[in-house]
């Protein structure tokens, strides 16, 4: 087993640091033999996405448990969905707060997850987690869907027509740059997809709109080129461009060969 | 000690931040009310049709989320991102990317992480493009497109992801 203990500094004795994001030391513990690997944290700056280091480091120690003054939601989501327990309100030494965690775990005793109420626990994890999935997409979904009426109320098909003629390829890099610019749940471009649909605009337009919405990340650019370096996102975002524009094209006359074969 | 294992969280900030553009949006309809009382009653009307109309496709995104969040665990897949653009590695990440969900920032560090210890930018692109691929949206999409065209988007958005994936192993060499 394996303990991982935010830590202001990097030995036993240091005591539990209260914000496991951007603690300056992850202290990994083994509970039996008490021997340990201090790891400064790469979050420790606490720049953007601290947390998230802290837990792939955690993560990737492949640790049992993390024992921490304070906790982000994010954090304890992922660490707890690569089966790491979280202990948050953790105070004291690392030593301490190891010897309690044991103590506790002790007396909790050992269950299988063939269990009833293992099962029972995922299962009632997974629908609160998809409850809380779906009522974070609402407030946009349903704000999309109320702009979307007013949209059919007001907007009329010549207007979009002079935008989109019906010729394959200007729809698709009309659709590709209105796609490309938007962002958000790929629901939303659906709901917009099919109503473009609706309104005559062409399979051309509406696909490759689909397609760059959820392809091409021009507003997260600069979260992936920070992340991931300039070369490759500015690459990746280009190729991607290109290929939304050759995926559009081709699924929609490939659809329409089997449209017309049948 | 208080574990915090599975706990609920909830941010009232982010929540609020997310019914600014609905609330945006029903002021356009109070002054669209104010102006053109029929027009709004249409635009609420048509509105209503569309929820309506996509009251079961949610209800099947809702059940193929239950079993993603019970049986899928996609930081798990990403931990065994090959080293190389071998078939092991193209599958694996393709599969990651298409049972991912969240916001794409909450996945940056991870794949910045994963690439320090020797992912490479082919796979990560592999797995960025599969991401387009929702399953659990699939419902939707079907109501809205038929599950031909559905088929047909789904098989070339992957072929596509991997040509992307191919491209930057080649463009920008790790």
């Amino acid at each position: 087993m394996k303990i991982a203990v935010s830590s202001d500094s990097s030995n036993l004795n240091a005591r539990v640091a209260q914000r496991f994001g951007i603690s300056p030391y992850l202290i990994i513990v083994d509970p039996e033999t008490m021997e340990i690997e201090a790891i400064p944290n790469p979050g420790a700056a606490g720049k953007q996405a601290a947390g998230v280091q802290a837990v792939v480091l955690a993560i990737s120690k492949e640790v049992d448990a993390v024992l921490t003054g304070y906790c982000s939601p994010t954090a304890v989501k992922y660490l707890a969905d690569n089966g790491i327990d979280v202990v948050a309100g953790v105070k004291g030494t690392v030593a301490e707060a190891v010897a309690q965690y044991r103590k506790q775990a002790r007396a909790i005793p050992a269950r299988s997850m063939d269990e009833p109420d293992f099962v029972g626990a995922a299962l009632l994890h997974a629908l609160k987690r998809s409850g809380m999935q779906i009522a974070n997409l609402l407030p946009i979904f349903v704000g999309v869907v109320l702009l979307i009426g007013l949209f059919n109320a007001f907007i009329s098909k010549d207007l979009l027509s002079s935008i989109f003629s019906g010729n394959a390829l200007l729809d698709t890099l009309f659709g590709t740059g209105l796609g490309s610019i938007l962002a958000g749940n790929p629901l939303n471009s659906y709901v917009i997809g099919g109503e473009m649909l609706e309104r005559g605009v062409s399979l051309f337009a509406m696909t490759a709109f689909i397609t760059a919405w959820v392809t091409i990340g021009l507003i997260q650019l600069p979260a992936e080129m920070a992340a991931l370096g300039k070369k490759f996102a500015l690459i990746r975002n280009v190729l991607s461009i290109v290929l939304c524009m050759v995926i559009s094209i081709l699924t929609v006359l490939t659809y329409y060969a089997v449209l017309v074969w049948n | 000690m208080k574990t915090e294992g599975s706990g609920i969280f909830v941010d009232k900030r982010s929540d609020l931040k997310k019914l600014v553009f609905p609330g945006c949006v029903l002021m356009i309809y109070g002054i669209v009310f104010v102006i053109n009382p029929a027009g709004a009653a249409m635009a609420f009307r048509s509105s209503t049709a569309i929820l309506l109309n996509l009251m079961v496709p949610l209800g099947l995104v809702f059940t193929l989320m239950v079993f993603m969040n019970l049986f899928l665990k996609p930081t798990h897949i990403v931990r065994f991102l090959g080293k190389g653009f071998s078939s092991k590695g193209i599958i694996l990440s393709a599969a990651a990317g298409i049972i991912s969900m969240g916001p794409i920032y909450a996945w940056y560090p991870l794949l910045k992480e994963m690439r320090k210890k020797g992912a490479t930018n082919s796979l990560i692109a592999v797995f960025l493009g599969n991401r387009a691929v929702k399953p659990f949206l699939l419902p939707i999409m079907i109501s809205y497109f038929g599950w031909v065209y559905v088929a047909l988007l789904t098989l070339f958005t992957i072929s596509g992801s991997l040509a992307v994936g191919y491209l930057v192993n080649t463009l920008a060499k790790d």
